[in-house]
């Protein structure tokens, strides 16, 4: 559009001037603002070059060689390789994509029912936005122990309920339990984030839109699929990218209530990148790990966001 | 006391059977999720109160037999709890202020000005969320030693002081902010910084609030950082403090519950005082 | 709006008042001004969190006050996980501490890595070998040098619920792998037969605790490793047959609980869930307020060995660390091993003193104090030459105990191929 006006304007001798003249004023004015830009920038991106790119750097830089700590050789793409063959790697992989799998949806699709219901005019909703926020201000680690203590097989209260209506559980020294307890504890903790962000996205939708649909004597169910759907599809997309990330990089819990056992069956990747890192000092290999979880984050990131955008509805 | 607008409820018809059980059922689902949710506290709380030895019983009770508040007097003694106190706020409170005035410049520069390179900048700055914290451990520690920085205040807070989550988070509020107020200030000839300070900042304190909240409550309750930045124990934060209650062998549980609640007590108080601006805060960042 | 608007002000103010009111009853900390130019400072990392960190705090503040101006001690008590995350950094930094408390265990890892002091002329210089419990000293041992030595000393112990004996007509204490075993059968109780007891025989751990299983590999003659910490022994006969014995009755006749950590075996003692455990004298204080009626006996002998694990938590000191420090860390672990100083930490802490010349009339004000002494002749360190302690300990044995207690394989099946993977990392 800009562009064609100036080939208009740039027809006479006289235009052609004043075009010079303003691409002159415009290119100070872009350096200047570019400058204004960068300053504004400047505290942001000296700390996050010194404290995180410098450090990832140092990680990428790290994973080509066989650093614990004291010595490092350079091995190429050594530990990269080795990755391929690797069950422990294998494994982990597989088990972050299930925890990621069931979490990143269960999370989501709670948090939207939860959103929907507290939208309406209920009795306390301040108290449930309250309650089912509070998880997302505590501190998972105390809280892990917590749940350790009420889901315990044995002495816990949940399964003495439970089995007083004729459930059993498993601990978390069962394989399948221990996942589905770190799933549990996965979702309590973050889905009062993602509800307050649905409740947001809720709150944007003009209410003229189910006025008119009001008149036409449409169902509650249809209202929801034709337009409170389509139109949270941006919420949506914020809230499963995060929701995405953060259940990729899920560790607290898991340390705190399996360490990733029993025999690796809850060992997430960054579980793994702990493991080889911290307590064997294969420091070069956990970089290593580090880096594909990156990619893969980065990548399915990526992947949704583009999803999403092609079903973007504006209003 | 409502704060949202009922967007979402149509006028309402009769109050016919259909839709009381309907409101029935809401109550049910919403009353048995929030009893799940809020079990792990209820815990918490009760066991705070329980003497030592009721606390590890079968069959398991919820409510205490007998009521102590000896974990509360006791935990003075045990560690420095006004201290600890004092160094958490210091250290997340730090943290939280610097962190919104770098995070809002960043965003405002990301969201309103033009430059060359903005959106891989901003790409740039999204991937830095997406690293685990365990990676970047080791070569932090070594640069945080180099720096000399190690047991000291800068060193707990610069190094947290802009973070990807929060320019994202803003970003995404300043694109909402029409654009008309600045354009005429700018007219007027008033520098990106006033626009920024008097016209942006004012207007985005919901969700400043909002993302002051979150840098809070994830700093308050982060273990791991100031540990490894610190070996002072005069330097020591609240978590750091709890931890000292789970020995290797014995877990003192009264205490630690009774130090997690006293804890919890300011992000609660936080979390009431933001509340009202919170959703409101969110839902004007353009991400709905 | 009001109303909450008024709760958060009234929360904030109890907070504030609360505050106050503790923050003057605040012993005032030892002034860091008088400190003289030739004190030495020793910095001293270690991870003692949890009841016996007074006991600690105590000798410290002991010897810092009768060494006020030469000496001082700055101690840092952190979780084991952060110590172990951020020691070997330090040291590499050049930043680590003097002096560190660790597991044992940990000791040839490190010792491996070079980042230790030898400490054989202490032993020379003042700190008698002999009056030291035999197997903790020879923990500290790695290729020939002395590069830790005892800082705390225990063994493990049969703990018995005498109630529970009494009610299902056992006679206690086991003596004999034997007994052991029928009684931890008969202790078994599964009431309402729904496959899950009520009443467990004798709670065992597999991960994040004391080392409970390899007391039954070596009961049996077999091992993990071998002594030498050079060839993998999980594959041997007599491991095989140990583990297979005891999971077989934790599989089918249900005596323990599977993938248990320790604190959860704790707590099964501590409900009256569970009639046996083996363990360290740390639980006697909580067994004792919950007013269970336990004994303690030495763990039944084996079909091979009477045996059960000592342990032991020991001071090593960074290899930067100069002369001068040296010297004044050699003073505080002599101090630390006198017998007043092991007297008062024996009777603080509840662990048996590292000495072995102390009479158990000293310990009359804590009676188990003496029983967790009375074994030290007959305990054994767990994979005590090992420098890949935590590969060989979580990643080959913990785990391969729980794939054959979930019945993932057979015994046999597991622990050859365990035995395979352990080759590579004993090198």
């Amino acid at each position: 559009m800009r562009g064609s006006l100036e080939a208009v304007a740039g027809q006479t001798p006289r235009g052609r001037f004043r075009m010079e003249l303003r691409r002159l004023r415009r290119s100070r004015l872009y350096r200047r603002r570019t400058l204004t830009a960068y300053a504004f920038m400047l505290p942001s991106l000296i700390i996050l070059g010194v404290f995180i790119v410098w450090p990832m750097a140092q990680a990428l830089r790290i994973s080509f060689t066989d650093f614990n700590v004291f010595q490092s050789n350079w091995v190429g793409l050594e530990n990269y390789r080795k990755l391929l063959n690797d069950e422990a790697f294998h494994n982990a992989l597989g088990n972050t994509i299930l925890y990621a799998g069931i979490t990143t949806p269960v999370s989501v699709g709670l948090a939207l029912v939860f959103a929907l219901l507290l939208n309406r005019k209920v009795r306390g909703r301040e108290f449930f936005r309250a309650a089912i926020f509070l998880p997302v201000i505590t501190s998972l680690a105390v809280a892990a122990i917590a749940w350790t203590f009420l889901i315990d097989p044995d002495i816990g209260i949940v399964p003495y309920w439970l089995e007083q209506i004729g459930i059993q559980t498993g601990g978390l020294g069962e394989p399948t339990w221990a996942m589905i307890w770190v799933i549990v504890v996965g979702v309590w903790k973050n889905v009062g984030f993602y509800t307050v962000m649905y409740l947001a996205g809720l709150q944007g939708i003009p209410r003229e839109i189910y006025e008119a649909a009001e008149v036409d004597g449409a169902t509650t169910w249809t209202r929801f699929r034709t337009m409170t759907w389509p139109l949270l599809t941006n919420t949506t997309m914020f809230v499963f990218v995060i929701a995405l990330i953060a259940a990729l990089q899920a560790f607290d819990q898991i340390f705190v209530m399996t360490r990733g056992g029993p025999f690796f069956q809850t060992e997430t990747l960054v579980m793994m990148i702990y493991r080889l890192g911290f307590s064997e000092f294969q420091m070069g290999y956990a970089a290593a790990v580090s880096w594909v979880l990156v990619l893969l984050v980065f990548a399915l990131s990526l992947l949704q966001i583009r999803y999403f955008n092609r079903r973007l509805v504006r209003y | 006391m409502a704060t949202i607008p009922e967007a979402a409820t149509p006028p309402r018809p009769r109050p016919d059977l259909a839709l009381r059980l309907l409101r029935l059922t809401t109550y049910l689902v919403l009353g048995f999720v929030a009893f799940v949710v809020l079990l792990p506290f209820i815990w918490t709380l009760l066991t705070s109160f329980k003497l030592e030895t009721d606390i590890v019983q079968y069959p398991p009770e919820l409510f205490p037999r007998s009521l102590t508040l000896e974990h509360y007097s006791d935990i003075w003694h045990r560690i420095p709890y006004a201290r600890l106190l004092l160094n958490t706020l210091i250290f997340a409170g730090g943290v939280t202020i610097v962190s919104l005035i770098f995070d809002s410049l960043t965003a405002y520069a990301l969201a309103r000005l033009e430059f060359p390179g903005r959106d891989v900048l901003f790409l740039a700055i999204l991937v830095t969320m997406m690293l685990p914290f365990q990676v970047t451990l080791i070569p932090l520690f070594s640069l945080l030693t180099q720096l000399d920085w190690i047991n000291t205040h800068q060193g707990l807070i610069v190094p947290r002081a802009t973070n990807a989550f929060g320019i994202f988070f803003l970003r995404q509020f300043f694109i909402s902010i029409p654009r008309d107020l600045e354009d005429a200030a700018r007219v007027d000839g008033a520098s990106e910084f006033r626009i920024y300070r008097q016209i942006v900042m004012p207007l985005a304190l919901p969700a400043l609030l909002t993302l002051g909240l979150f840098h809070f409550m994830y700093n308050w309750n982060d273990l791991l950082w100031p540990l490894i930045v610190t070996t002072d124990t005069s330097m020591q934060t609240l978590p750091a403090g709890l931890a000292l209650f789970m020995g290797e062998h014995v877990v003192e549980y009264g205490l630690l519950m009774a130090g997690s609640i006293l804890a919890l007590l300011p992000m609660i108080v936080m979390f009431l005082l933001v509340q009202r601006k919170f959703v409101e805060g969110i839902a004007t960042t353009g991400i709905k | 709006m009001r109303a909450k608007k008024w709760i958060a002000l009234l929360l904030a103010g109890v907070t504030l008042a609360v505050l106050a009111a503790t923050a003057s009853g605040r012993p005032a900390e030892t002034n860091a001004l008088n400190r003289t130019s030739e004190e030495v400072t020793i910095t001293f990392w270690n991870g003692f969190t949890g009841p016996d960190r007074p006991a600690l705090e105590a000798l410290v503040n002991k010897f810092n006050a009768a060494n006020r101006g030469k000496i001082k001690i700055d101690m840092s008590i952190m979780p084991w996980d952060v110590f172990f995350q951020k020691l070997l950094p330090s040291w590499a930094s050049g930043k680590g501490p003097h002096l560190v408390g660790f597991d044992a265990a940990q000791m040839p890892q490190y010792a491996d890595k070079g980042v230790l002091a030898p400490l054989d002329d202490l032993y020379s210089k003042g700190l008698q070998k002999s009056k030291l419990v035999a197997s903790s000293v020879n923990a500290g041992r790695w290729n020939g040098k002395y590069y830790s030595v005892p800082m705390n000393f225990t063994t493990l112990l049969l703990y018995w619920n005498k109630s529970m004996f009494k009610a299902a007509g056992v006679k206690g204490p086991p003596k004999t792998w034997a007994q052991w075993q029928q009684a931890a059968v008969k202790l078994t109780i599964d009431k309402n037969k729904d496959g899950k007891p009520e009443q467990y025989g004798y709670a065992i751990a597999d991960h994040a605790t004391i080392p409970m299983w390899p007391i039954l590999l070596w009961g049996n003659g077999g091992d993990v490793v071998s002594a030498d910490g050079k060839r993998p022994m999980l594959g041997s006969a007599a491991s095989i047959a140990a583990v297979d014995q005891w999971a077989k009755l934790v599989i089918d006749k249900k005596i323990s609980p599977v993938g248990l950590a320790g604190a959860d075996a704790d707590n099964l003692f501590l409900s009256k869930k569970a009639a046996m455990e083996v363990v360290g004298p740390w639980m006697t204080t909580g067994f004792k307020k919950a007013g269970i009626d336990f004994g303690l006996a030495m763990v039944p002998k084996g079909p091979k060995r009477q045996v059960t694990l000592g342990t032991s938590v020991h001071y090593a000191v960074g290899a930067r660390t100069n002369s001068e420090t040296k010297t004044a860390i050699y003073k505080w672990i002599t101090f630390w091993n006198s017998k007043p100083s092991q007297i008062s930490w024996a009777l603080g802490s509840g662990f048996p003193p590292t000495r072995t010349d102390i009479p158990a009339s000293a310990f009359e004000k804590n009676p188990y104090v003496a029983d967790f002494a009375r074994f030290a002749g007959q305990s054994q360190f767990y994979l005590r030459n090992v420098k890949n302690f935590s590969q060989v300990n979580g990643n080959v044995f913990e785990s391969s105990i729980q794939r054959i207690l979930n019945k993932k394989g057979s015994t046999r099946d597991v622990l050859t191929k365990a035995s395979k993977q352990l080759e590579p990392l004993l090198k």
